[in-house]
């Protein structure tokens, strides 16, 4: 195949990630549930013939980078790519088929010009429910996958252009809210097909052959892109730790270990020495460790302009079967952004040691996801769910900023007004936690303080917390930043509670208050700037 | 006197030209002219481009009777950060809401910390005791010595402004309104703003934003008054001005300076107005209304003969709660600078050159090569004439620019590597189009292309290629089209409740008594601008959603008194909306109003003499020159805009020129000029 004029290339690479921009519109406009349009867990992205990842549209790191490992388990596995047919849809939520946890589902369709495949589109949606002992999927309780819902192996659910009513009849019987994850689903269906209009309109336009030629030059050019900048790091082998509190089930922390190898233009991560898998639902399949580990390897070599497959060619990772970031069936998996976040902060500690100037101390270091099951007096029951967040770490030129979405996820707050208007909740504090960043030259951000008064007649609250007991890591002299922390006053006595509460019962008159942690500091404290000191107190960002 | 002449101005100052427009309602007759601004002193350029324009079209500054004034000054302080020193009044515990915001990223691979902007610190946040719940209820007084606290924490701040906004102030007003008059009673002549005024609308940080925003602007524009009175005073014009808000109407100054902040955003909005009021006159009612100047890019959807209007905007990232035109911006412009990145990829933006030092041809120090450069390197513009001949063009230093920096490092000759430049450029705008319609569910190949903005214009035909669409308007002055939009204003007072209740028959007594309540304060805003009770309009729309849906579409209500009836008319054309936007409705679920809203306009328009019709101004002068179009260098006639008489043909390849701006018209295209000194290009079948 010959290079693409540099021109072409650019056009055709501008049409490529238009092509997933358009799926994750159709996605955003005809989806149903509020986890998708507001919450935006969602993603989207182009492959070529071959199933290499050519183009994404911009969402959730999480997913992007665990999109072709699924394809590929698929071909290998499941259904070869030569057998994957003409309006055919394939879809997945198995976190051992190369998934990550059942409330994900993927689905791919291959795209076909003139009787070849020329590319195949994806779309993964977060659904509302999967069935399984939660709503939602996150069973804290659940000791097996099985426990964790309804499981898809890869399937064909459109064939031929012809949806498996039977299959998807079987699917909806399984979950809570049949109608959103319906409405959800066929806009998932209908975005792959815009996907996939598009690539058809681009090999009509420039030929199949040109396409595929754009496609390959355009992961030759990341991947150029990103062993140029690993060339510039000292060979070596380099390790780091961090640690994910427990599973809430039995005690103790689990450690995740890592080695880090610069090695010419290639980088190999060894995760030997990590904790076995957790006997609660806290474990990572290595899908879900690879992407935290692209994740924290991109961003540490600083390469994002044009973020495809390219860029993973020079990354290895391997990890032991059967520990907590390399789970072995049926281990349950449905909290896997706490190992998730943990993998990224630990690999980026290793390239602390590489790239001094670069690196920030850790950030809050988790995804504090809390839901409340209400009871009303009347008997109407509700369901209130929220996540917070915390801190960032300090970077080696400015102090990390305070509350602020970081690292392997992102996302939004509920206004503290709507809540009110719609549950049973009156907020008595939100805000920064003073003193909660760490000390250093460069201060860590700081955490949050949510706080509520609970109105109802009774409710159930469950937390998957995290980062109570392991502290956000400070570097380079740095201190860390504080735990996060959770309470319930009842009667002017406060009682704290555990990171993993399942089900605690709330009265009326409660008050349930919740801390996330600050960011890791940066440098010594003892040389932090006298006017960024005064400022802090003036501030009160600090406490005497 | 020039004899009794009666002469509506638009003025609208940018960062490098101030654009008038005038129309004259005893003849009819209307003229643009452009002048620099003068940024130390942007009244001063205005009253001067006024005396320019009267000297040559024969006006004195006593003819003046209206001015209608689009300014970017609200804009540019924020954006500088030249504001005063301000406090925040929070309910307690609530402080930092300001500063968390709603804590998503938009880099999700930055390790760095992103700038933030914060206006107001933390020292200078004061918690107020006292709660007011969902439902307006209090749930704790404000207790006397504790208010009296944060009125003297405020005091020893030594600011000028102050912003006021507590947790549910929109539901029950009573704490902030305390909080308030507490403040004035001991620190006269401070700058105060409250929430439930600025912005009556739930959800906490988009209000508070919104709130400190206005506050920090109330002493900027009352400054700003004050210097504009004084000019037009010294320069004789007694005539009354309006300043236009980003909602497109306009708002009289004394308004403006108690709502500054409803000023944000404005600039785009004449040039969408103007798009919107051409498209109905040329009764093509699907248009993409594209604005391309120096550093972006600015498309406005106009379906049906509307153009969108949404709740709330962004400056700064920081959100802007007032109501403004739809559009988006991408940062795409004569002055987008081509370059290579690490890997010898070809990019052309989003950086630009600016007007400082802008691209190679300006010789003001600019060494990397832009769209501009390479639109004068093929002969699109004519160095010579750029600017009406005032500005000569380098081209030769354009050429080894681009030649030295992308040519000889692809390995493309000059002309493929400038034609290259070009053809990304114009991928990337087709895109941000499609883009926009997409986002709304609508086919390109419906819709006609509108250009205007002094850059659009080489580009248009090509992107309209690039994307299907088949017809290309040209306004009749394109460089002064915002100005030209913003003369035909109304007055316009956007007023909101919040409250979230069901459109049903239940809720009819609150939802009339909050209408009753919207349309006295309307009635009242708009005698205070001396508006004839013949001259209001009043309409009512809502925002509305599915019930446990996070976001509202904004629903028109029906004509005619509240009643159950109007309810459920309401009800049905939300849902036909939401399947327009959305794709799905859903009968069965419950709907919720969240926030009323009324639009209380006062008409301006003068019924004065029709516009006299368009005639051709200059003689033809035929011409021509090698311009590179289609891939090839062809020697192409050059056509002066203003020597084309109504219902003249001019067939592409071709160069249509006037002073501000060019039109490029490639092969297979054909341009006609209309009766109203507009133009249309349509592709040939």
């Amino acid at each position: 195949m010959t290079r693409p004029d540099p021109i072409l290339l650019e056009i055709v690479a501008a049409a490529l990630v238009s092509a997933a921009e358009e799926m994750s519109v159709t996605v955003w406009r005809t989806s149903r549930s509020t986890t998708v349009r507001e919450l935006l867990d969602y993603s989207t992205a182009v492959f070529d013939g071959e199933g290499r990842n050519v183009a994404q549209a911009a969402r959730m790191p999480v997913h992007l980078n665990s999109m072709e490992l699924c394809l590929r388990h698929i071909a290998a596995h499941h259904i070869p790519l030569a057998e994957w047919r003409e309006g055919d849809v394939i879809v997945t939520n198995d976190p051992y088929c190369g998934g990550q946890h059942l409330p994900d589902f993927i689905a791919f369709k291959p795209v076909f010009h003139g009787g070849r495949r020329i590319g195949i589109t994806c779309v993964l949606i977060h659904h509302v429910d999967v069935g399984g002992g939660a709503a939602g999927g996150y069973n804290a309780h659940a000791v097996e996958v099985f426990q964790e819902g309804l499981r898809l192996p890869p399937v064909r659910i459109v064939r031929a252009g012809e949806m498996q009513e039977d299959l998807f009849a079987t699917i909806l019987q399984n979950v809570r809210e049949p109608e959103t994850f319906r409405g959800d689903f066929l806009s998932q269906v209908a975005a792959l097909d815009v996907g996939a209009r598009a690539m058809r309109r681009l090999a009509d336009r420039y030929g199949a052959e040109t396409l595929g030629a754009v496609g390959a030059a355009l992961l030759d050019h990341a991947e150029a892109a990103m062993r140029g900048a690993i060339s510039a790091l000292p060979d070596g082998t380099y390790h780091a730790e961090d640690f994910v509190d427990g599973d809430g089930l039995e005690p103790g922390a689990k450690r995740i270990a890592v080695a880090l190898t610069v090695s010419g233009d290639e980088i190999a991560l060894d995760f030997a020495g990590t904790s076995p898998q957790a006997r609660g639902p806290i474990n990572a399949t290595l899908a879900t460790t690879t992407s935290a580990v692209y994740y924290a390897v991109i961003a540490a070599c600083g390469v994002t302009a044009t973020v495809n497959s390219g860029c993973y060619r020079p990354i290895r990772v391997t990890a032991p079967e059967g520990c907590l970031v390399n789970a072995a069936f049926p281990a349950p998996v449905s909290m896997r952004m706490l190992p998730g976040h943990k993998i990224a902060t630990a690999v980026l500690r290793a390239f602390a040691e590489i790239l001094p100037e670069r690196i920030p101390a850790s950030y809050y270091g988790t995804t504090f996801n809390h839901a409340v099951n209400i009871r009303h007096a009347d008997g109407r029951r509700q369901v209130y769910f929220d996540a917070e967040l915390g801190g960032w770490g300090a970077h080696p030129e400015r102090d990390g900023p305070n509350g602020l979405a970081a690292g392997f996820h992102n996302g939004q707050n509920t206004p503290v007004e709507m809540i009110e208007a719609l549950f049973p909740l009156r907020f008595t504090r939100y805000g920064l936690i003073p003193g909660s960043g760490g000390a250093g030259r460069m201060r860590g951000g700081l955490g949050i303080v949510r706080e509520w008064e609970f109105l109802a007649e009774s409710g159930l609250l469950n937390t998957s917390f995290d980062v109570f007991d392991k502290a956000p890591y400070g570097l380079a002299g740095g201190a860390p930043g504080r735990c996060g922390a959770l309470s319930v006053t009842r009667d002017g006595v406060t009682t704290p509670l555990a990171a993993k509460t399942i089900g605690y019962p709330l009265r009326p008159g409660d008050i349930v208050r919740m801390e996330t942690p600050g960011g890791g500091g940066h440098g010594d404290p003892a040389l932090r700037d006298e006017a960024a000191r005064a400022a802090d107190r003036a501030d009160g960002y600090v406490v005497d | 006197m020039a004899g009794g002449r009666r002469i509506t101005l638009a003025v609208d100052i940018g960062g490098t030209f101030t654009d008038l427009e005038f129309r004259d309602s005893l003849s009819g007759e209307t003229h643009s002219l452009k002048s620099p601004t003068t940024p130390d002193d942007p009244a001063r350029g205005l009253t001067e481009a006024v005396a320019l324009a009267g000297e040559r079209f024969g006006f004195a500054p006593g003819d003046v009777s209206l001015i209608l004034h689009g300014t970017t000054i609200a804009t540019n302080a924020i954006l500088t950060r030249d504001l005063p020193k301000g406090a925040l009044v929070t309910t307690a515990g609530f402080e930092d809401v300001l500063e968390i915001g709603r804590h998503a990223r938009t880099d999700i691979y930055a390790l760095r910390g992103p700038d933030r902007t914060v206006l107001i610190p933390r020292r200078r946040r004061f918690g107020a005791p006292g709660r007011i719940d969902a439902r307006g209820n209090e749930v704790r007084p404000l207790d006397p010595p504790a208010l009296a606290g944060v009125v003297e924490a405020v005091a020893a701040t030594d600011v000028e402004a102050v912003a006021i906004c507590l947790l549910n102030a929109f539901a029950n007003p009573a704490h902030e309104i305390a909080i308030r008059d507490a403040l004035a009673a001991r620190l006269p002549g401070l700058a105060i703003s409250c929430s439930h005024e600025v912005s009556p609308e739930i959800r906490e940080f988009e209000r508070t934003a919104t709130t400190a925003l206005n506050a920090l602007l109330v002493p900027v524009i009352a400054r700003y008054a004050t210097t504009l009175r004084a000019r037009l005073a010294e320069a004789g014009i007694g005539a009354p001005v309006l300043l236009i808000q980003s909602n497109g109407g306009a708002i009289s100054l004394d308004a403006a300076a108690r709502l500054p902040v409803r000023l944000l955003l404005s600039g785009p909005s004449g040039g969408v107005l103007a798009a919107q009021a051409l498209a109905r006159r040329l009764g093509i009612p699907d248009v993409a209304g594209v604005d391309m100047g120096g550093t972006s890019y600015d498309v406005a959807v106009v379906a049906g003969g509307e153009c969108g209007v949404v709740a709330q905007g962004e400056i700064d990232g920081l959100p802007v709660r007032a109501p403004m035109v739809e559009m988006i911006t991408i940062g795409a412009g004569g002055g987008s600078v081509a370059h290579l990145d690490a890997t010898g990829r070809l990019m052309v933006g989003p950086r630009s050159a600016g007007a400082m030092p802008g691209p190679v041809c300006y010789r003001r120090g600019g060494e990397e090569p832009t769209v501009t450069d390479v639109n004068l390197i093929l002969g699109r513009l004519d160095g010579a004439r750029f600017l009406g001949g005032r500005f000569a063009l380098d081209r030769e230093a354009a050429r080894a620019a681009l030649e030295a920096r992308i040519a000889r490092p692809l390995g493309l000759d000059l002309d493929r590597a400038a034609a290259g430049v070009l053809a990304v450029v114009n991928a990337k705008l087709a895109a941000s189009i499609k883009t926009a319609l997409f986002a709304r569910g609508l086919d390109p190949r419906d819709f006609a292309l509108m250009s205007f903005g002094g850059a659009g214009g080489l580009h248009a035909c090509e992107v309209a290629e690039e994307l299907g669409v088949r017809r290309v308007i040209f306004p009749r002055d394109p460089s002064t089209f915002s100005a030209h939009g913003i003369l035909s204003s109304d007055i316009r007072h956007d007023l909101s409740r919040a409250g979230i209740m069901r459109p049903e028959e239940a809720s009819l007594p609150a939802l009339a008594a909050m209408a009753t309540e919207l349309q006295e304060a309307g009635e009242a805003l708009l005698e205070a601008d001396g508006i004839d009770p013949g001259r209001r309009r009043m309409s009512f729309s809502a925002d509305i959603r599915y019930r446990g849906q996070a976001f509202e579409l904004m629903t028109d209500f029906p004509e005619g008194p509240l009643s159950a009836t109007t309810l459920s008319e309401l009800r049905e054309r939300f849902e036909a909306q939401h399947r327009r936007r959305f794709s799905f409705d859903d009968p069965a679920e419950a709907v919720e109003i969240v926030t009323l809203r009324l639009t209380a306009t006062g008409l301006l328009g003068e019924e004065g003499a029709a516009a006299p019709a368009y005639a051709a101004s200059e003689a033809a002068e035929p011409g021509s020159r090698p311009v590179h179009v289609d891939g090839a260098w062809t020697e192409v006639p050059v056509i002066r805009q203003l020597s084309l008489a109504p219902g003249a043909l001019v067939e592409g390849p071709a160069v249509v020129e006037q002073d501000y701006t060019t039109m490029l018209i490639p092969g297979g295209w054909s341009l006609t000029m209309k009766e109203t000194g507009d133009m249309i290009a349509e592709k040939r079948a």
